[in-house]
C-alpha cells in the first residue's frame, strides 16, 4: 500500500495517547510479535488469519484420510481418486491470483472471509455426494479456499514492520498449512467417534465432514466480526480519508508478469509447496495400502508430515533472515537452493526405502522438514522482488505452488501408471531439476548465486524503475524508496552501514509500508 | 555440522533396522490344493441389497481330495470379482496370501466338520461391487492349507446403502444457507456504514 509522504522532519505530531498495547513504528505497524497475545488489531489479525487459513486446509484435505472408505462407498477407481486430488489443488491456481487483486481493492478481511464462506457449501455437500463426478466437483470447489494464503501474507505485511514481517508471514503460513496435517488425525478420530455412536461406516464419514465445514464457517465469521484490515482501520475508512492511493490493475499486472524472478519463484515454489500438497493428498492412502496399517495409523503418519509445519516453515523464514544478516540476498538464495535440493534428495530416498515401514516414516519426517522450510525460505525472497506488484507476485508464487501440485499429481499419481513409491522417486528427481532455475535469479544491487552485484547498482534504482518519471514526481513510489533504504542489509555484511539500525525509527522517515 | 552428522547417523541406523524385516510363514494361493467344493445361493448375476438380502453358502470336501486331518477351521469370505478389481490397486490379487486383497469380507470362520453351510445377511459395510465366494481350510495355526471357491464364471452383485440420510441432507442445506447468509449480512452492514 502506498501512503503520501509524511510531513517533514521537524514537525512534531501532537502528543497522543498510545493507541496500541503492542509497540509500533511510525506507520503503526507492530515492531514486536507476541505470539500468545490477542492484542488488537495486530495480534488479533494474526490469530484470525492463521486460524481461518488453517480451517481451509482442514477442509481441502479432509477427504484423503477417509479415502479408504469413500472409495468403497462411491466405487471410485484409482483414476477417479487421482483426478479429484488434482482438482482439489487446481482451483486455487487462479483463485490465488484473483485474491491478490481482491486484497488490493477490498482489503484482506472482506476478501478472505468472502472466499472462505463461499466455499463452505462445497464442504457441507461433500456429505451428500454419491458419484465419482460429484466427488471431484466438491473437492474442486473446496480447494478454492486455499486462496486465503495470499490474504494471510498480505494481512501480515500490512500489520507488521519489516523486521518482523518475515516471522509473521512464516508463522501464519506455516500454522495454516498445519491444517493439512492435523486433518489427517482429526478425520479418522471423528469417524470412529461417529461410528461408535451407532452409524454405519458409509454414513459416519459423511457426518464427519460437518466438522471441517462448521470450523470454516465460524472462523470466517470471526474474521468479519473481529478483524481489521490495517492498523489504522478498515479499507473503506482509509479510502475515504485519502490515506491510500489506489493503483491501477493494469500497471500492477504489467510489473508482475515482466519480472522474470517472479516466474522462477513461481516454478520453484511449485516444487516445495506443490510437493507438500501432493503428498498431503497421497500419503495416508500410500501407508494404508503399502504397509497394511489401519486407518488411524495411516492418518497419524500422514499428520506428522503436515504437523512439521509448526516449526519447519517458520524455521525456514528465520533461516532466511539469519542468512541475510550474514551474507545478504545471496545467502537467502543459496539457503533456498540448498534446502530445497536436499528435500528433493530425501524424496528420492523415500521412494527407494518402500521395503521398510520404519525407514519410510523416518525419511518422510525428514523430508517434510526440508520441503516446508523451503516454503518459508521462498517467502523470505518474494517481498524483495517487487514493491509495486507485491500482492500480485505473492499471488503468482502461491498460484505457482498449486500448479506444481497439479502437475506432480497428473504426471505421477494419477491412475495406475506408476506405483506410488515409483511416483515418489520421480517426484524427487523433478524437485532437484526444477530447483536449478534459482541459479538464474540476479538482483543488480545484491547479486545472484554465482555472481556478485554490479558496482554502482542500488536498490533505490531497482525499485524506482517500476514507476515512470511522472509517477515518481507525484510521490507514488515513496514507500518503495523507504523500503529500499531499509533493505540495505541485503547487500551482504560489507554493505550494511554500521550506524543505521533497522530497529530505530529515523526522524524523517519510517520503516517501509509493505 | 554436528547436528547434520547426527541426523545422517540416525538415518543410517533406521535404514539398517528396517532392512532386517521379519519374514513370516507365507501361504501362496497357487500352491494350495483345491479340495473344497463351494456353492452359494444367489443365481449368477443376481443383485443383493446390503442389510436386507441373505445368501447361503454350502461347502464340502471334494470326493477326490486326500485326507483332511489338518483342517481345523474353515473360513468363508466374499471376494471381489475381477471386474470390481480393475483399476483398484487396493483390491489386487497377490499370490502371497498375506498381501492378497481379493477377499476382504469374512462370512464366517468356524470349526471344520467336513461339510457345512452358513446363512449370511449381507452386512451394511459391504461395498457396491461384484463378488464370488471362497472358502479356506485353516490348520491349527490359522494358516491356509487348502481352499475352494464358486464356479469360474459365477458372480453376484451387491448394491450397498449410500449412507445418505434425510437428516444429513437437511443439515447440509441449512449450514450452507447459514454461511451464505452470514456473508451477505456482513456485506450489508459494510455498505450501510460506507453510506453513512
Amino acid at each position: 500500500m502506498e501512503r503520501q509522504s509524511k510531513p517533514a522532519a521537524m514537525e512534531v505530531e501532537p502528543a497522543s495517547k498510545p493507541k496500541f498495547r503492542i509497540p509500533v513504528d511510525s506507520d503503526n505497524q507492530a515492531t514486536e510479535f507476541w505470539l500468545f497475545s490477542f492484542a488488537r488489531p495486530h495480534m488479533s489479525a494474526f490469530h484470525l488469519s492463521w486460524f481461518s487459513f488453517f480451517c481451509c486446509f482442514v477442509s481441502t484435505f479432509a477427504a484423503p484420510p477417509l479415502l479408504p472408505l469413500i472409495r468403497d462407498t462411491l466405487g471410485l477407481t484409482a483414476k477417479d481418486i487421482g483426478n479429484a486430488g488434482i482438482a482439489s489443488v487446481s482451483g486455487a491456481v487462479f483463485a490465488r491470483l484473483a485474491m491478490g487483486t481482491a486484497c488490493d481493492l477490498a482489503g484482506p478481511r472482506l476478501a478472505s472471509a468472502a472466499i472462505i464462506l463461499l466455499t463452505t457449501p462445497a464442504v457441507y455437500c461433500s456429505a451428500i455426494i454419491n458419484t465419482p463426478t460429484s466427488f471431484l466437483l466438491v473437492r474442486f470447489f473446496t480447494g478454492f479456499s486455499l486462496a486465503s494464503f495470499v490474504s494471510t501474507q498480505f494481512w501480515m505485511s500490512s500489520m507488521f514492520s519489516p523486521p518482523k514481517v518475515g516471522l509473521a508471514n512464516g508463522v501464519a503460513g506455516g500454522w495454516g498449512n498445519l491444517g493439512g496435517g492435523a486433518v489427517q488425525l482429526l478425520m479418522p478420530v471423528v469417524f470412529s467417534a461417529v461410528k461408535k455412536m451407532g452409524s454405519t461406516p458409509f454414513t459416519a464419514w459423511r457426518i464427519a465432514f460437518f466438522i471441517p465445514g462448521v470450523m470454516q464457517t465460524f472462523s470466517a465469521i470471526a474474521v468479519l466480526a473481529f478483524g481489521q484490515d490495517m492498523p489504522d482501520g478498515n479499507y473503506r475508512k482509509l479510502h475515504k480519508t485519502g490515506d491510500m492511493h489506489k493503483d491501477s490493475f493494469a500497471n500492477v499486472l504489467r510489473h508482475a508478469v515482466t519480472n522474470y524472478r517472479a516466474w522462477i519463484l513461481a516454478l520453484t515454489y511449485g516444487y516445495c509447496f506443490g510437493v507438500e500438497l501432493a503428498v498431503d493428498n497421497i500419503v495416508a492412502q500410500y501407508f494404508y495400502d503399502r504397509f497394511d496399517v489401519n486407518l488411524h495409523t495411516a492418518g497419524l503418519i500422514a499428520a506428522s508430515f503436515g504437523m512439521a509445519n509448526i516449526i519447519s516453515r517458520p524455521g525456514g523464514g528465520l533461516m532466511s533472515d539469519w542468512l541475510s544478516s550474514r551474507f545478504g540476498m545471496r545467502g537467502r538464495l543459496w539457503g533456498l537452493w540448498t534446502v530445497q535440493t536436499i528435500g528433493g534428495v530425501l524424496c528420492v530416498v523415500l521412494g527407494v526405502v518402500d521395503y521398510s515401514f520404519a525407514a519410510s516414516v523416518a525419511v518422510m519426517v525428514l523430508f517434510s522438514f526440508f520441503v516446508q522450510a523451503a516454503c518459508g525460505l521462498t517467502f523470505g525472497i518474494v517481498p524483495f522482488v517487487s514493491r509495486r506488484s507485491l500482492g500480485l507476485i505473492s499471488g503468482m508464487t502461491g498460484g505457482g505452488g498449486n500448479v506444481g501440485a497439479v502437475l506432480t499429481q497428473v504426471i505421477f499419481f494419477r491412475g495406475s501408471k506408476y506405483k506410488t513409491e515409483t511416483g515418489i522417486l520421480y517426484m524427487g528427481i523433478m524437485i532437484i531439476a526444477c530447483t536449478l532455475p534459482l541459479t538464474l535469479i540476479y538482483f543488480p544491487q545484491w547479486g545472484g548465486m554465482f555472481t556478485g552485484p554490479r558496482p554502482g547498482a542500488t536498490a533505490e534504482e531497482y525499485y524506482s524503475l517500476e514507476w515512470t518519471e511522472q509517477e515518481r514526481e507525484k510521490g507514488y513510489n515513496v514507500s518503495a524508496a523507504r523500503f529500499a533504504e531499509n533493505s540495505v542489509r541485503e547487500g551482504g555484511p560489507k554493505s550494511a552501514s554500521g550506524s543505521r539500525s533497522r530497529h530505530t525509527v529515523p526522524v524523517d522517515g519510517s520503516p517501509a509500508d509493505v | 555440522m554436528a547436528r547434520q552428522a547426527m541426523v545422517m547417523a540416525l538415518l543410517v541406523v533406521v535404514l539398517a533396522a528396517g532392512c532386517c524385516a521379519p519374514a513370516g510363514a507365507a501361504a501362496y494361493l497357487s500352491k494350495l490344493p483345491v479340495t473344497l467344493e463351494v456353492t452359494a445361493s444367489p443365481t449368477s448375476g443376481e443383485v443383493l441389497h446390503g442389510g436386507e438380502d441373505e445368501i447361503t453358502v454350502t461347502w464340502s470336501l471334494n470326493a477326490t481330495a486326500g485326507d483332511d486331518k489338518e483342517y481345523k477351521k474353515v473360513k468363508v469370505s466374499l471376494c471381489y470379482a475381477p471386474v470390481s478389481q480393475k483399476e483398484r490397486e487396493w483390491r489386487k490379487t497377490h499370490d502371497d496370501l498375506k498381501k492378497d486383497k481379493t477377499c476382504q469380507f469374512k462370512v464366517t470362520e468356524q470349526a471344520y466338520a467336513g461339510a457345512g453351510n452358513v446363512t449370511y445377511r449381507v452386512a451394511l459395510d459391504i461395498p457396491t461391487a461384484t463378488y464370488y465366494v471362497r472358502a479356506y481350510a485353516l490348520d491349527a495355526s490359522g494358516t491356509q492349507v487348502a481352499y475352494g471357491q464358486t464356479a469360474t464364471n459365477y458372480s453376484f452383485n451387491v448394491v450397498s446403502i449410500t449412507g445418505v440420510t434425510t437428516s444429513i441432507k437437511v443439515a447440509a442445506g441449512v449450514f450452507s444457507a447459514f454461511s451464505i447468509a452470514s456473508l451477505a449480512f456482513f456485506f450489508f452492514i459494510e455498505k450501510r456504514k460506507k453510506n453513512n
